[in-house]
C-alpha cells in the first residue's frame, strides 16, 4: 500500500528551538496510527506540517503524494481537526455544516446531518454554547463529512471526561472503518489510543523514537525478569530499551528479532502502553540519567 | 468562501446598513427644507451684490439643527473610514488567529490565498461603499450651503465658511472617502495579521489613521499637484487689511492659497508693515489729511503678493491623486498580509 503521509529529514524550527527535527517517517495507509509523545515532543508540529499550516525548515514531506496545502483538491481530500477543536463561536451548528458544504467540494451533508442527529446536537445552537464534547464533535463530523482520504486529529479527546473521550473514540472508529480511512491521531495519553490504533509513532524531545504496526512492535518487544544482572552482559542481537533493577532482580525492555532463549531470564508480553513509555523515558533518561524506574515516568508534565 | 465570509460579515453590515439608513433618514427630513430656504432666498439668478445679500438672509435662516447635521455629517464622513478600520478591518483576521478558528478555515477545501481574497475582497469593498454613500447623500444635503458659502457671504458662520479645498470637506467629498475607507481597511487587517490580536491592532489601526488623515492636508496634498504662482495688489489679496498674506487670489475666489508673502517694490520680501504705512494718511483734497489703509498705503508704494495657489481646476485631478495614493497604500497592506500569511502559520 501506498504511503499516506512520507516524510524525511523533516524539521521545523521555531526561533532557534527545533520543535521537529530530522523527523523520517512512512506511514502506509489503511492504518489507525496514533501518535504518541509527551507535551512539547513535536506532535502538534508534525500534524501541523502534514496539512500545510506549517511549512518545513528542513526535509520533505508529502501527504497523499503532495506538498500539503498546495491546491484545493489536496485540501479536499484531508480532514483535519485540530487542537482544542476550535469552532465560530458565532456560527449555529448549521452555519457550520453550511460551512463545510461551502467550502469543500466532496461535501456529504447527508452523512452530516445524520451525525449530528445521532449525536443529539441541535442544528440551531451556537457553537460557542457547546461543551467540549459536542464542540470536539462537531469539528469531527466537520472533517469527515468532506469524504477525507485521510483524517489527522490533534488531541481530539485532551479536552474530554473519560465517558466523551471513549463515546468519541468509538464514534471515530466506527466512521473509519465505514469510509474506509486512514487515521493519524495524536495524544499524550497512550491509554487513549492503545484501544483504537495499530501503528504507533512515539514522538520524544523533537525526534521519533518508534514508529511501526502494533502487531509487529509487541513481537519485537519482550519483557524479560531475572536475577541482578548488568545489562552489558546480555547476547548480541537484543536491544535494551529499559531497564530496572531492585537489590535482587532485574527487569528488562528489549527489543530482537528473534526469540529470548536464555533460561535465566522470564520472559513475558510487554503492553502497548509500557512499550511507548519505556521509549519515552528511554529518551528523558538521556536528560535525567538517575531516574531508572520506568514505572514513574512522568508522562504528563 | 463568499457564504462564509458573508456569514461572518453579516451582523456587522447590518448594523452599517442601519446606520446608514438612520443618517439618510435625517438628511431626507432635514434636506428638503435647506433646498426650499435656498430657493427662497433669491439667490438664484442674482448678481452681484444682491448675491451676498441673499446668501446673508440664507444663513440666517437656518435653524441649529442645519448646523448640527452640517457638522455631523463632515464628522461622520471622517470618522467612517477609522469605524470600519478598527471595527472591520482589524478582527478580520486577527480575531481569527485569536480564536484559533484559522485552524477550520485553512483546512477546508480552499486555499489560504482564496480565504484572504475573498475576505478582503468583500469587506474591503463593503467598507468603501459603505464610506462612499454617506458621502454622496451628504453632498446632495449640503448643496445648498456649499453654493452660498462660494457666493461670499460674509454672514455665514466660521463653520460653513470652508471653500472645497479646505481639509475636511477635501477629504470628506468626491472620490477621497473611496481611498481612506480602502486605506483604513487595509491598515486594520495588515495589523491584525501582524498583531494576531484584535485589540492592539484596533488601537494601532486608530493612531495611525488619524495621523495619515493630518498629514496629508499639512504636509502632502499642497504638493501633490503643480501649483500656479501670480502676484497681485496688496489691497486686491490682503483682504485683512495689513496683514501681509493674502486671504484671496484675484480672479480666483475659490482657488486653495497654499502660501503668499509680501514683496516691496524692488521685490523683496517683507515680514512688517513699513513704518509709513502704520497709520498712513494722505493729503485731503480740501487741504488737511485723511486716513487711508496701511494696504492702500502699501499699494501706492509698488507693495505686491506673491501668490501660490491651487485654482479650482485642479480640484479634479488632486482629488484623483490622492484617492489613487490611498489606494495604492490599502494594496500595499493587502499585499503585506496575503505575504505575511502565506509566509509563516498563524
Amino acid at each position: 500500500m501506498s504511503a499516506v503521509i512520507e516524510t524525511s529529514g523533516l524539521g521545523k524550527r521555531y526561533r532557534r528551538q527545533w520543535a521537529l527535527a530530522d523527523c523520517t517517517l512512512s506511514i502506509p495507509a489503511g492504518h489507525i496510527v496514533g501518535l504518541v509523545g509527551p507535551n512539547g515532543a513535536g506532535k502538534t508540529t508534525l500534524l501541523n506540517l502534514a496539512v500545510g499550516l506549517l511549512a518545513p525548515d528542513a526535509g520533505t514531506i508529502e501527504v497523499l503524494g503532495g506538498v500539503p496545502a498546495a491546491g484545493r483538491a489536496l485540501l479536499s481530500r484531508i480532514g483535519f481537526l485540530a487542537q482544542d477543536s476550535p469552532a465560530y463561536a458565532g456560527l449555529s451548528v448549521a452555519d457550520h455544516l453550511k460551512l463545510g458544504a461551502h467550502l469543500n467540494t466532496g461535501w456529504d451533508m447527508g452523512l452530516a446531518r445524520r451525525r449530528v442527529e445521532g449525536l443529539d446536537l441541535d442544528l440551531g445552537q451556537k457553537a460557542g454554547t457547546l461543551s467540549g464534547g459536542q464542540r470536539a464533535q462537531l469539528a469531527l463530523t466537520l472533517a469527515i463529512a468532506k469524504r477525507p482520504e485521510l483524517l489527522i486529529l490533534d488531541e481530539p479527546v485532551a479536552s474530554l471526561d473519560p465517558l466523551a473521550r471513549r463515546e468519541f473514540l468509538q464514534d471515530l472508529m466506527e466512521a473509519a472503518a465505514e469510509q474506509e480511512l486512514s487515521v493519524v491521531l495524536s495524544s499524550h495519553l497512550i491509554a487513549d489510543l492503545e484501544r483504537v490504533c495499530d501503528y504507533l509513532i512515539v514522538l520524544v524531545g523533537s525526534r521519533v523514537r518508534l514508529a511501526g504496526p502494533v502487531d509487529e512492535l509487541l513481537a519485537t518487544h519482550h519483557l524479560l525478569s531475572g536475577p541482578r544482572r548488568d545489562p552489558a552482559t546480555l547476547p548480541d542481537g537484543l536491544e535494551v530499551i529499559s531497564a530496572s533493577h531492585t537489590d535482587v532482580q532485574t527487569t528488562l525492555l528489549v527489543r530482537t528479532s528473534g526469540p529470548v532463549m536464555d533460561p535465566a531470564w522470564t520472559v513475558s508480553q510487554v503492553g502497548l502502553e509500557d512499550l511507548a513509555l519505556a521509549y519515552m523515558s528511554q529518551a528523558s533518561g538521556r536528560r535525567r540519567r538517575d531516574n531508572n524506574n520506568h514505572h514513574h515516568l512522568e508522562v504528563q508534565k | 468562501m463568499i457564504w462564509l465570509t458573508w456569514r461572518q460579515f453579516r451582523a456587522q453590515a447590518i448594523n452599517a446598513a442601519a446606520a446608514l439608513a438612520a443618517f439618510a433618514i435625517l438628511l431626507a427630513a432635514t434636506g428638503p427644507h435647506l433646498a426650499s430656504l435656498y430657493a427662497t432666498s433669491k439667490i438664484t439668478g442674482c448678481h452681484g451684490f444682491a448675491c451676498q445679500s441673499a446668501a446673508n438672509t440664507f444663513f440666517g435662516q437656518l435653524a441649529g439643527l442645519d448646523t448640527v447635521v452640517y457638522l455631523l455629517g463632515i464628522g461622520l464622513i471622517l470618522a467612517a473610514p477609522a469605524i470600519m478600520g478598527i471595527f472591520w478591518g482589524a478582527p478580520l483576521i486577527a480575531r481569527e488567529l485569536e480564536a484559533r478558528t484559522f485552524n477550520l478555515a485553512w483546512t477546508q477545501g480552499v486555499t489560504r490565498t482564496q480565504w484572504l481574497a475573498v475576505k478582503l475582497a468583500l469587506t474591503g469593498l463593503a467598507a468603501m461603499a459603505v464610506t462612499e454613500a454617506l458621502s454622496l447623500i451628504y453632498a446632495w444635503w449640503a448643496n445648498p450651503i456649499g453654493k452660498a458659502v462660494g457666493l461670499g457671504s460674509t454672514s455665514a458662520p466660521a463653520l460653513f465658511s470652508q471653500g472645497q479645498f479646505s481639509s475636511v470637506f477635501f477629504a470628506s467629498h468626491g472620490i477621497t472617502p473611496l481611498g481612506y475607507a480602502a486605506f483604513a481597511f487595509a491598515l486594520g487587517t495588515a495589523l491584525g495579521v501582524l498583531t494576531r490580536r484584535a485589540l492592539p491592532a484596533m488601537a494601532i489601526t486608530l493612531a495611525i489613521f488619524a495621523a495619515a488623515q493630518l498629514a496629508m492636508p499639512l504636509w502632502v496634498r499642497p504638493h501633490l499637484v503643480p501649483s500656479s504662482h501670480t502676484t497681485a495688489s496688496i489691497y486686491a489679496a490682503d483682504q485683512v487689511y495689513g496683514s501681509l498674506t493674502a486671504d484671496v487670489v484675484p480672479g480666483h475666489p475659490d482657488a486653495w492659497i497654499l502660501s503668499s508673502r509680501a514683496l516691496n517694490a524692488a521685490g523683496r520680501p517683507v515680514t512688517a508693515i513699513p513704518a509709513a504705512c502704520v497709520s498712513p494718511t494722505i493729503p485731503g483734497r480740501k487741504g488737511g489729511t485723511s486716513a487711508i489703509t496701511p494696504a492702500q498705503c502699501m499699494q501706492s508704494r509698488g507693495y505686491h503678493e506673491a501668490i501660490s495657489y491651487l485654482p479650482t481646476s485642479r480640484y479634479w485631478p488632486l482629488q484623483w491623486i490622492e484617492t489613487g495614493i490611498f489606494l495604492a497604500l490599502a494594496l500595499a497592506l493587502a499585499w503585506f498580509s496575503f505575504w505575511r500569511l502565506g509566509r509563516r502559520r498563524a
